[in-house]
């Protein structure tokens, strides 16, 4: 019975968590450069207009995700630009990112409401291994995109420790000044990871409008850019613990409406994710986790070239 | 390292600072200005020349607690103003849509200072304080508020309410639940929502006197992600048919998918139609028209039979009779034909109907409810509550301002209500 109610949990957990999983590897990837992006939200909403327009109109799904991950980018160019380029205060041009991907998609999305969708993503089945007992449902009866975004975050892992290219990344983000020292192209790798945030961002809203709830409903993601940016953090920006944080907050999401009828406070429960969210903030801030991994120290630093 | 500890925090206050802030960006229209009211003349010697259609014009403001995009309570009011506004050439309207529960009052200043509005609707149960204070403060202008209790001389209250169409799905419900199970995802626990718990596990009861009825909170008007967590938890809990009150079709939608699989699941719809968005697992709904309240109000208010001092009676209660509620999940048919022969196949017996099957009891219970005596009325006892203490006596119904403060779940309902 228990062990049954835990593998039901898990099993929605994660499909819960794969927008957040999307959102927050973008933005690991971004921070790891020295850009806080805070239009996560924004980003994540217009790539679920974008996703839910596209596959509406042409009936492919396909179509739809990766018309999402171009919007995205192309909202974090506008942040990008305003803070590699302009060298603006980054907390200011990120929220106005929010603020502007809330009014955008709202404008653009007006038509969309209501429409029911003309696609589904089927859930990926995998002849002999999504009919193992426990191990099957658990694993391997996700849709496509929740596998993609845990491919992603290997490879993203395994590009930032162990290859050339996440060393550049790295050291962007520690020292902009060194980096550009030894002939790195500061600016251009801080665009790239801006962008790819976007595209991340954006393929995350996307995964909540033609997957998850397969509709457009305005201001759809609810906060979930905010959870990413704590996520960002709780994961120590490092790919691999983003993927944890982000099953661990799907979790618990979905426990909270399974623990109510076991006359638990549903107001309590409803509090865990936020309470969850602080208590991460402030465990990954103790001083011992931050002795061996911190922030990138170039964090939220405009550079340039000038001030060397 | 400083610097690291200062950044967190940072985000911390922002994170805390934005949420609210992100979850509710207020619009409003932009509206052209108001021309100049112009005096009503009244004509008292030219009797027979026909009077010129009056120019005075009447400005209506409307406060939305949600977007309007979100296909389900603002929609539906939304609806409603843009019926009355293609109606009257005398009408002018603005709204603001996303208005926090709290922040009602400045909204109100700005729609009665700035945009000069004559009548403001407020659509919220949230927003009956403010609107009572604002009534106060502005006794020459007049307002309404929808689904509260509280009334003012300028300001009185109107609700189209669902419960006999809750009832009616209920009676459905019980009689295509497999396991005897059903689920009910609610947003908050205010009479409302209870009275139409309450409702639908009636009707569930009548058919199927073993079923139950749980129910999950969400604390959310509007959240899809939350609804399908908790539409997810209860058919993992062994419901197979699921009710909701909750602002979009998610509901519906993982009803749709668990029944593509396999695994029929049966859904009742909410205030919009919702059908489309699962037309294998939608039995039925409920239907909304907030056009015809807010024409008749509008009206009665520029014809001047409403004033600034006679609305502290004034408590629209529409339900099936006045036609402002309807069965369904589309405008097209009451009842999903997919699932009318099911529903005829069961078979119950009623102490006055005799022997009839659960489609034609749904078809004679409207029909009794829309009869202007209202013959027939879900909350008639013997009711008992969830500990089994007997709240209505037989042959009696619950008063409308019973019903508008019920706080106790009937007899059959599992869960609790928060407090």
């Amino acid at each position: 019975m228990i062990v049954e109610f835990i593998l039901l949990v898990l099993k929605a957990a994660i499909p819960a968590g794969t927008p957040l999983l999307f959102g927050t590897l973008g933005e690991v990837t971004a921070e790891r450069s020295g850009v806080l992006n805070l239009g996560v939200e924004g980003m994540m909403i217009v790539g679920a207009v974008t996703a839910f327009g596209v596959t509406y109109t042409t009936g492919n799904i396909w179509l739809g995700l990766a018309a999402a991950a171009l919007a995205g980018s192309l909202l974090a160019l506008v942040h990008a630009f305003a803070s590699i380029t302009l060298r603006v205060n980054q907390v200011v041009s990120g929220l106005a990112l929010t603020m502007l991907g809330l009014g955008v998609s709202g404008l653009v999305g007006k038509r969309f409401i209501g429409m029911p969708p003309r696609t589904r993503l089927a859930p990926l089945t995998l002849p002999g291994l999504s009919d193992l007992p426990v191990i099957g449902p658990l694993f391997f009866r996700y849709d496509p995109m929740v596998y993609l975004a845990i491919i992603l975050a290997l490879v993203l892992w395994f590009m930032m420790y162990k290859t050339r290219w996440g060393i550049t990344l790295r050291s962007v983000g520690e020292s902009p000044a060194t980096a550009d020292a030894l002939g790195v192209p500061v600016f251009r790798v801080r665009y790239l990871a801006v962008l790819f945030g976007g595209l991340m961002a954006g393929l995350g809203g996307a995964y909540l409008s033609v997957v998850y709830t397969t509709a457009w409903i305005e201001g759809m993601t609810a906060g979930a850019g905010w959870i990413v940016i704590a996520l960002t953090i709780f994961a120590m920006w490092d790919p691999v613990r983003a993927m944890l944080g982000a099953y661990l907050f799907g979790g618990v999401r979905v426990l909270q409406y399974r623990l109510q009828p076991l006359g638990i406070s549903p107001n309590l429960l409803n509090m865990l994710p936020f309470i969850f969210t602080i208590l991460v903030l402030m465990l990954s801030t103790g001083e011992v986790i931050r002795r061996r991994v911190g922030a990138p120290a170039a964090l939220m630093q405009p550079y340039t070239r000038e001030e060397r | 390292m400083l610097k690291d500890k200062k950044l967190v925090w940072t985000i911390i206050i922002l994170l805390l600072a934005a949420i609210p802030l992100s979850a509710c960006a207020p619009q409003a229209t932009p509206t052209p200005a108001a021309p100049a009211p112009v005096k009503e003349v009244t004509r008292l010697v030219e009797v027979t020349r026909v009077a010129p259609a009056p120019e005075r014009k009447l400005k209506a403001g409307f406060i939305y607690v949600g977007p309007i995009g979100d296909y389900g309570w603002s929609h539906a009011h939304n609806e409603g103003r843009l019926y009355v506004e293609n109606k009257f050439p005398w009408l002018e309207t603005i709204y603001a849509e996303a208005v926090p529960e709290a922040d009602v009052e400045r909204f109100l200043d700005r729609f009665i200072v700035e945009e000069k509005c004559d009548v403001v609707f407020t659509t919220s149960f949230g927003f009956m304080d403010g609107t009572i204070a604002a009534a106060n403060k502005y006794p020459d202008k007049i307002f309404f508020h929808c689904s509260g209790f509280k009334r003012a001389p300028n300001a009185g209250t109107y609700m189209a309410d669902f419960y006999q169409i809750y009832y009616l799905n209920g009676l459905m419900a019980g009689a295509l639940t497999k396991t005897g199970k059903v689920g009910y995802v609610a947003a908050h626990p205010i009479p409302e929502v209870v009275r139409h718990i309450n409702a639908f596990t009636l009707g569930v009861r009548e058919v199927n006197p073993k079923a139950t009825v749980d129910v999950r909170w969400l604390f959310s008007w509007y959240d899809p992600a939350k609804a399908r967590e908790a539409a997810e938890a209860l058919i993992a809990a062994g419901c197979d048919t699921l009710a909701f009150t909750e602002d979009s079709p998610t509901v519906l939608q993982v009803g749709q998918e668990y029944t593509q699989k396999g695994q029929q699941i049966y859904t009742f719809s909410h205030y919009s139609p919702m059908e489309k968005f699962g037309p294998d697992s939608c039995v039925s709904g409920q239907l909304v028209d907030w056009g015809i309240l807010y024409e008749d109000m509008l009206t009665k208010v520029y014809l001047g039979i409403y004033t600034n001092k006679n609305l502290e009676n004034v408590d629209y209660w529409w339900l099936l009779r006045e036609g402002a509620v309807k069965l369904g999940g589309s405008f097209e048919h009451p009842i999903n034909p997919k699932f009318a022969d099911a529903l005829k196949a069961v078979k119950v017996t009623d102490p006055l109907l005799g022997q009839l099957n659960v489609y034609d009891l749904v078809m004679k219970r409207m029909e009794q409810m829309k009869d202007p005596a209202m013959l027939f009325d879900p909350f008639t006892g013997p009711i008992k509550d969830q500990n089994g203490v007997e709240r209505v006596k037989a042959g009696q119904r619950l008063s409308i301002g019973e019903l508008l403060s019920i706080d106790w779940f009937v007899e059959g309902n599992i869960g609790t209500i928060p407090r």
